[in-house]
């Protein structure tokens, strides 16, 4: 039965560093750049919505839509106001200017909440159910629900509609796809626009479990990369199940061997999954033609 | 005496001059015939500024004091640096202090790491310190310049095991810690306790900054039998601690260490069942926060501290009133050190302090040459069966019963 716990409450948590995978994702199945900033945007997200709700009185639902439209709108802008003008140039740059970004946004955060611990109110009530002799929280409920009905609208739009077949021309060349009429530069702009909006919601599913600090996005952007490397970089499933397998390792592992595992169980993953599977799960391997 | 000697004598002479001037000509250092300057030093950004009302506690005071005139003629003029709680950024912010800005003494300082960081300058500069850092190691054994006015690790670690053990029945212990210095500061000292006292920790868990979880520990604890924790945790993580004790149906009760602030951690858990009677912490102060003879401090600090200073909701929180004692051991040894103080004569009116009644700690501040940790005996807090705040003594017997 210990074990069982184990699994259920490590899907839950997992469920969330599968959303921030998968927001990453979105971006790097799209632009082939890793944002190593998106834990701030998924903070930003989470204080977006306490000003709008908190400080503004908003509905939470009011405030959760308007806060994934401010950071589609700022993701959409970091594309063309500083990414645009770089993208040319070495990934490093790239990266560096995301991780710029990211440090900016929680300096700014920290300006404002740098020294208080804030909570965010639950807009549904406090729940906590048996399974049998398995413990399952409204929190847990909650996270796993909206975590599966995103994944539900990406499967659709990446798999059903045309903009699918956009990102996956874009994906795999950016030129052919010009070519043949696509808006690229839009195209990014649109994509890191949707990351961040996803991130934001991640980071507001977050602050319903942990205090909001400036820094609440670091732990979960690690485990994010490291579903990632389980998952396949690129893939939505792979950062689904990778982000659900961590979870659930950090719990079992965390119990059955030492809680000092806990912590250091993405770093292990990242590092045994890049030497055995370099491509994870369900990451397609890259080819050059010659 | 052939020249070569004249010239070595001569090189050798200057040497020794120039080695020891400055610790004659910095004894005054700060001090004129209007102001003494403080440097107060803190994490006034980064992740670790929730610590900075540590630091305005007794800017408040030094302020207060100002508006009643001074000590002897003398107003207090702060200086404020940002360590940021590094190691790196707090050498260079107390070498602002001490070089450029050229401050008496420097003040504040919460973060542990900082502290012992830049120990060596302060000795070799003779610069005197009063932290309120937790670790032990900064007074003890004492240095002559560095004073800790406030409660260390060692007497807030006995201060949690004895509150557990003095629990009818209480033996078996968890604990639940970060693996940084700070927690091994408080949970060391109560380990030691509970070993000496007859009990025995049964399990030893870890939990990290940044963590979303506590699903592990909680069940780890749970599977060990433990009737009490102690929690060497942060205030995030120990929010998510104790929710998933109350998750997990954990009847086991949780001291946790001064890193947190009560109040708001009982509020962030957001479901009383969690905390009353379940959770516990080392209370430094006399009285409740605000009442009694606190109410005298919380009046200074929404005087004499700006908006921005003081909480952006709510009173003025545990912290502000932990910093206060630093303030006002500082200027009682002005005080002492009469009209023409020296930072020899500003330490000498320390260690002649005894049984000091601060008016906002749980003990009185006693000092010796051979003690600088000023005061030992704590209380301990928690809500009763109504949600309401409880000052104890010991399990059970409350303060002013």
């Amino acid at each position: 039965m210990m074990l069982a716990q184990l699994v259920v409450s490590g899907i839950a948590a997992g469920m969330l560093y599968a959303l921030v995978a998968l927001s990453m994702t979105v971006v790097y199945r799209a632009t082939t750049v890793v944002n190593f900033g998106h834990g701030d945007m998924v903070a930003a997200g989470a204080y977006a919505v306490l000003v709008f709700a908190v400080g503004l009185g908003m509905p939470f639902a009011a405030a959760l839509v308007l806060a994934t439209v401010v950071l589609f709108l700022f993701g959409v802008l970091l594309q063309r106001v500083l990414l645009q003008p770089i993208i040319a140039g070495p990934h490093l740059s790239l990266a560096m200017m995301v991780l710029a970004v990211g440090f900016t946004l929680r300096g700014a955060e920290r300006l404002e909440w740098g020294n208080e611990v804030i909570n965010l109110a639950r807009p549904y009530p406090r729940g906590v159910f048996m399974l049998g002799s398995v413990v399952v929280t409204m929190d847990d409920l909650v996270i796993t629900g909206c975590v599966l009905a995103l994944l539900l609208v990406l499967f659709v739009v990446f798999h059903v509609t045309p903009i699918g077949r956009i990102i996956q021309a874009v994906f795999q060349t950016e030129r052919g796809a010009a070519l043949v009429g696509i808006n690229v530069r839009a195209f990014h702009a649109v994509m890191w626009g949707t990351g961040a909006a996803l991130g934001a919601i991640g980071g507001v599913l977050l602050a319903l479990i942990v205090p909001l600090t400036p820094d609440m996005g670091q732990w979960v952007l690690l485990q994010g990369f490291a579903a990632m490397t389980i998952g396949g970089f690129g893939s939505l499933y792979g950062a689904l199940v990778g982000g659900v397998l961590l979870g659930m390792m950090q719990n079992v592992l965390g119990f059955y061997v030492g809680t000092v595992f806990i912590d250091i169980t993405a770093y292990l993953v990242i590092i045994l999954v890049l030497l055995i599977r370099p491509n994870g799960l369900f990451g397609r391997r890259s080819t050059v033609r010659v | 005496m052939p020249i070569h000697k004249a010239l070595f004598a001569l090189m050798a002479t200057a040497i020794v001059a120039l080695h020891a001037a400055p610790a004659c000509a910095d004894s005054t250092q700060g001090i004129t015939d209007t102001t003494i300057k403080i440097g107060n030093l803190g994490p006034f950004t980064g992740e670790s500024a929730v610590f900075d009302p540590l630091n305005y506690g007794p800017e408040a005071y030094l302020r207060y004091v100002n508006a009643q005139g001074g000590v002897n003629g003398r107003k207090f003029e702060t200086v404020f640096a940002d360590s940021a709680c590094n190691e790196a950024k707090g050498i260079a912010a107390a070498k602002k202090l001490i070089y450029e800005d050229k401050v008496f003494m420097i003040m504040g300082n919460p973060c542990s790491g900082v502290a012992m960081a830049i120990k060596p300058m302060l000795d070799k500069e003779g610069v005197p310190w009063i932290g309120i850092s937790a670790n032990p190691k900064l007074t003890t054994p004492p240095v002559l310049n560095m004073f800790h006015t406030t409660y260390t690790g060692v007497q807030s670690g006995h201060a949690m095991a004895s509150f557990a053990m003095s629990k009818p029945g209480v033996t078996k212990i968890a604990l639940v810690q970060h693996s940084n210095d700070w927690a091994h500061g408080y949970c060391d000292p109560a380990v030691d306790y509970i070993k000496q006292h007859g009990g025995e920790v049964v399990v030893s868990t870890v939990m990290e900054r940044g963590s979303t979880s506590a699903t592990a520990q909680v069940l780890q604890i749970k599977a060990s039998g433990a009737q009490a924790v102690m929690g060497c945790l942060y205030q995030q993580e120990l929010v998510i601690f104790l929710r998933d004790m109350q998750k997990f149906g954990v009847n086991a009760i949780t001291l946790g260490a001064l890193g947190a602030d009560f109040e708001q951690t009982t509020r962030d858990v957001g479901d009383p069942d969690a905390v009353r009677g379940k959770f516990f912490q080392p209370y430094q102060f006399k009285a409740k926060l605000g009442e009694g003879p606190l109410q005298k401090f919380h009046d200074i600090f929404v005087t004499y501290l700006t908006k921005a200073e003081l909480p952006k909701q709510g009173e003025p929180t545990n912290f502000y009133y932990f910093g206060v004692p630093a303030g006002i051991v500082t200027v009682e040894a002005f005080r002492r050190a009469g009209p023409h103080p020296t930072r020899e004569s500003w330490e000498a009116a320390i260690e002649s302090i005894k049984d000091f009644d601060t008016g906002v700690l749980a003990d009185n501040e006693t000092f010796s040459a051979a003690n600088h940790v000023g005061v030992e005996r704590m209380f301990a807090i928690g809500l009763d069966g109504n949600g309401q705040e409880v000052v104890y003594k010991s399990w059970g017997e409350k303060v002013g019963n």
